[in-house]
């Protein structure tokens, strides 16, 4: 059976919690080491050979967002984000999606943010690579997906630990909590029952999908309304009780 | 649509092919152009006095996208000849039409400098003049592999998903200086050549087509593309920005 999982950054705590969960489901997982180049193909090549036939899955995460003025980035900043980015996941892919195109089967999941679609406001270099990683995998599909590899993207929202990206242009990340329908922020391990349900065999049917994994933040319109607005509206709805009306209390 | 006469544009890739198209028509409108090539200054030459022929006022020059020193020269050009700059095409790309195996490092990483970097290098570059002008515009072509994959060029759809994003976030960032930003996304145009190889090896399997489906597909044709791109450079089209729209002949319906 297929059981080693490659976790190919393990930098945040989400992914030290996935890796943790993921060995409790009975996998073996493996981290790419900090000393392999992502985005150098011939080192990924190297440490990756020893997982041939043996690779049940990948995880690759998108770097950590940041803010990135359009007039003030400069060409190493650029450079970098263009590296950890869309080349790393282009490395991943090939590397990774050539072994289990090999061995005949294999998920490839691409934890990517939001950002692939919804716009960041002074974020363009976060953004484009997210944007350019959603189509690598939906090309993964097509080019290996008759080798039995799945490829998924998770437009995953901000959590508990992610930077505040609030800026004077997007009111996106402002008032996060209330844009939750849960009204909080997603915590730490809850998307790792969606990674193991991506790595299974029973996720084939949804190979080659975006999948939104942001609570329904995005779903958010409630600015529209302001406070004293919102306030007007609960004196008029009976029984409301201050709690009527959705994003206000 | 309102007069033009004194405005003047920069579009990049635009000695042949999409680009050749789209300032064949923004001449024709009035707009005074900078022609951009890179590999193939015969046929930029060409497509220039083609333009003369019908009575418009363009120039070429020779720049890489990829290269900010070329970049701020070539904006340099434009704004020294005419005065101004009020309008900026990004459409330099390059299309190798490789699988995600055929491609190595060095090739994406150039394709992803050229694609997506030189859009940005030149709307930094742009940018102090395209907030002087009344109508200041940012037209960025990507194509409808930034939604649909290619099963083709798994490059390429990267930069043009990255473009669609490099352009909500442009329109943002743009919005308070009164410059809009949008992308076409365009489906296949009728063009001279393209810079990689023809995708037949991997194009959709003939078992998959409909055979009852008329033959062929209908192309774009370059000068197509320059009418979007003269409304989206119109003051009636003011409040368009941060847009994708797509030009395919409904190839995406199919």
């Amino acid at each position: 059976m297929k059981n080693t999982v490659v976790l190919t950054d393990l930098r945040t705590r989400e992914m030290q919690d996935a890796a943790v969960f993921l060995a409790e489901q009975g996998y073996e997982v493996r981290t790419v080491p900090e000393s392999v180049c992502l985005w150098k193909e011939a080192e990924l090549r190297e440490w990756s050979a020893e997982f041939a036939g043996e690779l049940a899955g990948v995880i690759h995460p998108a770097p950590p967002a940041f803010l990135s003025p359009m007039l003030e980035t400069t060409e190493e900043e650029y450079a970098k984000a263009r590296n950890e980015g869309p080349m790393a996941a282009w490395c991943t892919a090939k590397v990774f999606g050539g072994i289990m195109r090999a061995q005949g089967s294999g998920s490839l999941i691409f934890l990517g943010s939001i950002h692939a679609e919804k716009p960041v406001g002074r974020g363009f270099l976060f953004s484009s690579g997210c944007g350019a990683v959603q189509m690598l995998s939906r090309e993964i599909n097509q080019d290996y997906g008759p080798f039995g590899v799945r490829s998924f993207y998770i437009q995953r929202g901000p959590g508990e630990a992610d930077p505040d990206l609030k800026n004077d242009l997007s009111p996106l990340y402002c008032g996060l909590e209330k844009r939750y329908p849960l009204r909080r922020l997603p915590k730490r391990g809850e998307l790792n029952g969606l990674l193991a349900f991506l790595l299974s065999p029973a996720a084939a049917p949804l190979a080659g999908s975006d999948l939104r994994a942001d609570g329904g933040m995005t779903m958010y319109y409630g600015e529209r309304i302001t406070e004293e607005q919102a306030e007007k509206l609960r004196r008029h709805t009976p029984g409301a009780e201050g709690g009527g009306i959705i994003g206000f209390k | 649509m309102a007069s033009n006469e004194n405005r003047v544009a920069l579009v990049t890739g635009s000695g042949k092919g999409v680009g050749a198209g789209i300032v064949r028509v923004l001449c024709r409108m009035g707009i005074r152009c900078l022609i951009n090539c890179n590999s193939n200054p015969a046929m930029a030459e060409e497509n220039l006095k083609r333009i003369r022929e019908e009575g418009g006022e363009a120039f070429v020059f020779q720049a890489d996208v990829s290269d900010p020193a070329q970049a701020r020269s070539m904006t340099e050009a434009a704004v020294e000849r005419y005065g101004r700059l009020d309008i900026l095409v990004n459409n330099a790309a390059m299309q190798y039409n490789l699988f995600v195996d055929e491609y190595d490092e060095a090739l994406i990483r150039k394709q992803w400098d050229i694609n997506l970097g030189g859009y940005w290098r030149m709307i930094r570059e742009a940018f102090p003049y395209l907030k002087e002008s009344p109508t200041g515009r940012i037209i960025n072509i990507g194509s409808v592999h930034g939604k649909r994959p290619t099963c083709f060029d798994a490059g390429y759809a990267m930069t043009k998903g990255g473009i669609k994003m490099l352009t909500r976030e442009a329109a943002l960032e743009m919005e308070p200086y009164g410059i809009t930003v949008n992308c076409i996304s365009l489906g296949g145009c009728r063009i001279e050549f393209k810079t990689g190889h023809p995708p037949f090896h991997s194009y959709r399997p003939p078992e998959t087509r409909n055979p009852r489906m008329r033959p062929g597909v209908r192309l774009v044709e370059p000068e197509e593309v320059g009418h979007l791109v003269w409304y989206l450079c119109s003051a009636e089209a003011g409040a368009v920005t941060g847009s994708c729209i797509r030009i395919d002949g409904g190839q995406m319906l199919k």
